[in-house]
C-alpha cells in the first residue's frame, strides 16, 4: 500500500490538465450574446475544480493518514455543530453568488430589446430546414442530403423566429453557445448577432426520429455588403419560382 | 449492562433450511426471497442494456454507419435508456431494499407480503411487456426513451413497439406504486420496540424517502403515459397544438415525475454510502441527524426543478428553477462532507465495499459540480442534448448508481450468502470499472463542449473521432469489469470463505442475526439504545459503550 503516497501530486497535476482541456474544448463564441454565457462558464469551470480538488484531496488525505493499523477503537465522535454549520452555508453563498451571475448573463443573452437588422423565420422540419428572410422573397429549404445555408452579415442583429412543422426540434449553432428547441404550435424568438464572419456548423439537438442526425445545417457570416448583393440575388431566385437552394 | 433479549410473539424454533428451489421462488412471499427476485432481475436487465450501449459506442467509434442502419440505431439507444432508467436504475434498489429494510428495522416481514409479491411480478411482467417490443413488426420504440410528442404520437411512429412501450412502463409504474406503499408503511409500523425513527439506520432512511418520493412521482408518470396512448389510439389530442393541445404539456408531466425520479434512483445509494463508510471507518456516522435532514431536502427540492430540462423550450420561468436546481447543491454537499466527517481520525480499512464507496465520492462529485453548472440556463443553452448532458447523467447513473450497488453488493452479499466475495477479484474489479468508467464518460464532457449532440447515429465532423474512439474502448473495459463482477459472483458462491454473521462489524440490526437470515429474519433481538444496536451488543460488556451511551444521538459526543 506504500505506493499509493506518490498519487497526490500527480493526480493535481492530472486535475489541472483536465480542468485546461474542459476549458479549451469549449468553442469561442462567435456571438455577443454567446461572450456571456463563455465568461459564465468558465465562472463556474473554475468553482467546480476548487470543489473538486477540496474534496478529492480530502477523501484522499483521510484514506491515507487514517488507515487502519491496530484493533483500537477510534473516538466515537457524532458530530460538530459548528463544521457542518460551515459547510452548509459556504455552499449556500456559493451558488447564490452562482445565480446572481446567472441572472446577468440570462438577461444579456435572451435580450431582444434592441431593433432587429435581419428578420429570419427558422422552419424545422423532418429531417432539415427552412429558412425565410421576412420582407424579401429569399427563402432557402435544404434536405437530409443538401444542407442548407443560413447567410448572415456580421456585427447586424439578427432575429430568428423559430417554428416547427412537424415534431420537436432543437436548432444549435455550437459556437454561439446557443440552442433553442422548435414546437410547434409556439413561436420562439431569439437575437443572434455574429461578431466574426466565417461558415459555422449546425445541427439538430432534439431526436427527431428516423434521420435526426443528417438534420445538418450552416450558418454562413459574411460582410453587411456581401449579405445585400446575396439577399438580393436569393430574392430574385425566390420569386422566381423558389428551386430550393 | 447485559442486553435483554426481546421476547418476541411466536417465533418458531431455529431449524435447518433447505435452500429453495424454483417453485419455492415463484410462490414466495418472503422478502429477502423477492428482494433477490429483484436484484437478478434488474441486473438481468442492466446486462441487455448494457449490452445495447455497447452497440451505440461500437457504433459512434468512427464517423459514418457501419454497424446500424439509422432506425436500428435510434431503436437501440432507445431501448437502453427505458431499460437502464425504468427497468434497472428505479428497481435494483427496490430489491435491495426488500432485502434490508425488514432485517434493518427488526422486523419478520414487510407489512404486505403478497402485495410485495404483487408488486415484483408486475415489475416482471411489465418488463417482459417492453421486451416483447423487439418482436412486433416495427420494432422497439425509436422515440428515445423521454419519448416526446408529436414524435411519439401515431402520425409519426406507428409500430406496436410503442404502445408496448407505453403498456409495460405503465405495468411497471404500478408496480413501483405498489411497492413504495408497502416498504411506507413497513418503516413506519413495523419498527421493533426501541427502533425510534431517529435510530432508523441511514440505508433505511433513504429507501423511506425514495419509496416516498415514488408515491408522488410515479402517479403523474403513469397519468402522462395513459394520456399519450389515448393519444395514439382513441384520438385524444392532449398534446396537438391544432386542437388546443400542448406538446409542452407532456414535458412538463414527464419531468415532473423525471426529476425526482434521478432522487429516487440515488436516495438508496446514499443510504447504501451512509452504512459502508461507517463500518469501514469504525466511527459512527457524522452528523447523523443533518444526514436526513438532507436526504428531505433533497427529496422536497427535487420537485421543484422539473423545468431544468426544459430551459431551451424557452415557455419556462428560468430563474425558479433555476434557483431551485442551484440549491440541491447544498443538501447534497452535506451528505459529502458528512462522508469525509466520518473518515476523519477514523480507522479506514480499504476493503472492496469501501474502494467502491470512496470511488462513488470522487465519481459523484464530477457529476454534482457538472449538474450545477446545468442548473445555470445560459450553460445549460449551450451543453443541453449534447454529450457534455450525457457524460453528466452517467456520471452520476453509471458512476453513481453502479458504485454504490457494488459497494452495497460487497457489503451485504456475506448477508445473503453466508460467504465472502473475492477481495483479490473485487480490486480488479474496482480499478478497471474506476478506468473504463472515466476514460468511456469524461471525453463525452469534451464532445459535449465541442458541440456533438447526442442521439446522433453519425457524425460529420472529424475531430469528434478521437474523444469517441476513446469512449468506445473505455465502454468496452466497463464491460470486462462487469464480467470480473459476475465471475466474482459466480466464484464466491460455492467456494468463498465463510462469512459469519458479521464479517465486517457492522452497525446495523442485520448484522445480529445469522448468513443468511431464518426465513421470520431473527431468533433473537438485541435491545436497541442508539442508531448502531448491532455495535452497541458488540460491546454490551464493555462499560464505556454499554447500554448505547457513546451512541445515542441524544447524548452525544459532539466534537
Amino acid at each position: 500500500m506504500q505506493p499509493r503516497r506518490r498519487v497526490p501530486a500527480s493526480r493535481w497535476l492530472a486535475v489541472a490538465a483536465l480542468v485546461l482541456a474542459a476549458a479549451g474544448c469549449t468553442p469561442q463564441s462567435v456571438t455577443e450574446q454567446g461572450q456571456a454565457v463563455w465568461s459564465l462558464y468558465r465562472l463556474f469551470l473554475y468553482i467546480a475544480a476548487v470543489v473538486f480538488v477540496v474534496v478529492s484531496g480530502l477523501v484522499i488525505w483521510s484514506v491515507i493518514r487514517y488507515r487502519r493499523r491496530d484493533d483500537e477503537l477510534p473516538t466515537q465522535t457524532h458530530g460538530n455543530n459548528r463544521l457542518e454549520l460551515t459547510w452548509t452555508l459556504i455552499p449556500t453563498v456559493i451558488v447564490l453568488a452562482l445565480f446572481v451571475f446567472t441572472l446577468r448573463a440570462q438577461d444579456k443573452v435572451l435580450d431582444t430589446s434592441g431593433k432587429p437588422d435581419v428578420n429570419v423565420t427558422v422552419t424545422a422540419f423532418q429531417w432539415s430546414w427552412r429558412f425565410t428572410y421576412v420582407g424579401s422573397g429569399a427563402e432557402i429549404v435544404g434536405s437530409p442530403e443538401t444542407i442548407p445555408e443560413m447567410v448572415v452579415p456580421v456585427g447586424q442583429r439578427v432575429r430568428v423566429k423559430l417554428v416547427s412543422a412537424d415534431v420537436v426540434h432543437s436548432f444549435y449553432v455550437p459556437q454561439t453557445l446557443f440552442k433553442r428547441q422548435a414546437i410547434p404550435g409556439t413561436d420562439n424568438t431569439f437575437d443572434l448577432t455574429f461578431e466574426k464572419v466565417g461558415l459555422y456548423h449546425g445541427q439538430c439537438t432534439q431526436f427527431c426520429g428516423l434521420q435526426h442526425s443528417d438534420m445538418v445545417f450552416r450558418v454562413r457570416v459574411v460582410s453587411p455588403g456581401e449579405y445585400q448583393s446575396w439577399l438580393a440575388a436569393a430574392t430574385r431566385r425566390g420569386q422566381a419560382g423558389k428551386p430550393g437552394t | 449492562m447485559a442486553t435483554t433479549e426481546l421476547p418476541l410473539p411466536a417465533l418458531p424454533e431455529a431449524h435447518h433450511e433447505e435452500p429453495a428451489g424454483i417453485v419455492e421462488y415463484l410462490t414466495t412471499v418472503d422478502h429477502k426471497k423477492i428482494g433477490i427476485l429483484y436484484i437478478f432481475t434488474s441486473f438481468a436487465i442492466f446486462l441487455a442494456g448494457g449490452v445495447l450501449s455497447l452497440v451505440v459506442r461500437w457504433e459512434l467509434a468512427r464517423p459514418g454507419l457501419q454497424v446500424l442502419g439509422e432506425n436500428t440505431y435510434n431503436q437501440v439507444f432507445t431501448m437502453h435508456g427505458t431499460l437502464m432508467i425504468f427497468l434497472f436504475a428505479a428497481q435494483v434498489s427496490t430489491g435491495l431494499a426488500n432485502y434490508m429494510v425488514p432485517l434493518q428495522i427488526g422486523a419478520a416481514d414487510v407489512a404486505f407480503p403478497r402485495a410485495n409479491a404483487m408488486s415484483y411480478w408486475l415489475y416482471l411482467f411489465g418488463s417482459l411487456i417492453v421486451l416483447s417490443s423487439f418482436f412486433v413488426s416495427g420494432g422497439p420504440a425509436a422515440v428515445a426513451w423521454t419519448a416526446y410528442p408529436p414524435l411519439s404520437t401515431r402520425e409519426y411512429f406507428q409500430g406496436t413497439g410503442m404502445d408496448l412501450w407505453i403498456i409495460g412502463l405503465a405495468v411497471v409504474g404500478v408496480a413501483g406504486i405498489l411497492g413504495a406503499v408497502n416498504l411506507v408503511t413497513t418503516i413506519f409500523r413495523m419498527r421493533m420496540p426501541g427502533m425510534t425513527m431517529f435510530r432508523l439506520p441511514l440505508f433505511t432512511w433513504g429507501v423511506l424517502v425514495n419509496q416516498l418520493l415514488i408515491l408522488f412521482a410515479f402517479p403523474p408518470l403513469t397519468v402522462v403515459f395513459a394520456l399519450l396512448f389515448l393519444e395514439r389510439n382513441f384520438g385524444a389530442q392532449f398534446f396537438d397544438p391544432t386542437f388546443g393541445g400542448s406538446p409542452i404539456l407532456y414535458q412538463h408531466i414527464f419531468w415532473f415525475f423525471g426529476h425526482p425520479e434521478v432522487y429516487i434512483i440515488i436516495l438508496p445509494i446514499f443510504g447504501v454510502i451512509s452504512e459502508v463508510i461507517p463500518v469501514f471507518s469504525r466511527k459512527p456516522l457524522f452528523g447523523y441527524r443533518a444526514m436526513v435532514f438532507a436526504f428531505f431536502g433533497i427529496a422536497a427540492l427535487s420537485f421543484g426543478v422539473w423545468a431544468h430540462h426544459m430551459f431551451t423550450t424557452g415557455l419556462v420561468y428560468l430563474p425558479y428553477f433555476s434557483i431551485m436546481s442551484l440549491l440541491i447543491a447544498v443538501p447534497t454537499g452535506i451528505k459529502v462532507f458528512n462522508w469525509i466527517g466520518t473518515m476523519w481520525r477514523g480507522a479506514i480499512t480499504l476493503s472492496t465495499a469501501m474502494l467502491m464507496a470512496l470511488g462513488f465520492i470522487l465519481v459523484f462529485v464530477v457529476g454534482g459540480i457538472t449538474g450545477v453548472m446545468l442548473a445555470s440556463p445560459p450553460i445549460d443553452f449551450a451543453v443541453n442534448d449534447t454529450y457534455f448532458l450525457v457524460a453528466h447523467f452517467h456520471y452520476i447513473m453509471v458512476g453513481g448508481l453502479l458504485y454504490g450497488m457494488f459497494a452495497g453488493f460487497y457489503l451485504w452479499f456475506p448477508k445473503f450468502t453466508g460467504r465472502l466475495l473475492s477481495e483479490r477479484l473485487g480490486r480488479w474489479h474496482f480499478w478497471t470499472f474506476l478506468v473504463g468508467f472515466n476514460v468511456t464518460f469524461f471525453f463525452q464532457f469534451l464532445v459535449g463542449l465541442d458541440g456533438m449532440p447526442r442521439r446522433i447515429a453519425d457524425y460529420q465532423i472529424q475531430r469528434w473521432e478521437t474523444a469517441n474512439l476513446l469512449s468506445t474502448v473505455g465502454s468496452f473495459l466497463i464491460a470486462v469489469s462487469v464480467v470480473i463482477f459476475i465471475w466474482n459472483f459466480l466464484v464466491s458462491i460455492r467456494r468463498g470463505e465463510p462469512a459469519g454473521d458479521d464479517p465486517w462489524e457492522g452497525n446495523s440490526l442485520e448484522w445480529v442475526t445469522s448468513s443468511p437470515p431464518p426465513s421470520h429474519n431473527f431468533h433473537h433481538l438485541p435491545e436497541i439504545h442508539s442508531e448502531r444496536p448491532a455495535f452497541d451488543y458488540r460491546h454490551r460488556d464493555n462499560p464505556a459503550f454499554a447500554g448505547g451511551v457513546h451512541s445515542d444521538p441524544e447524548r452525544l459526543d459532539r466534537g
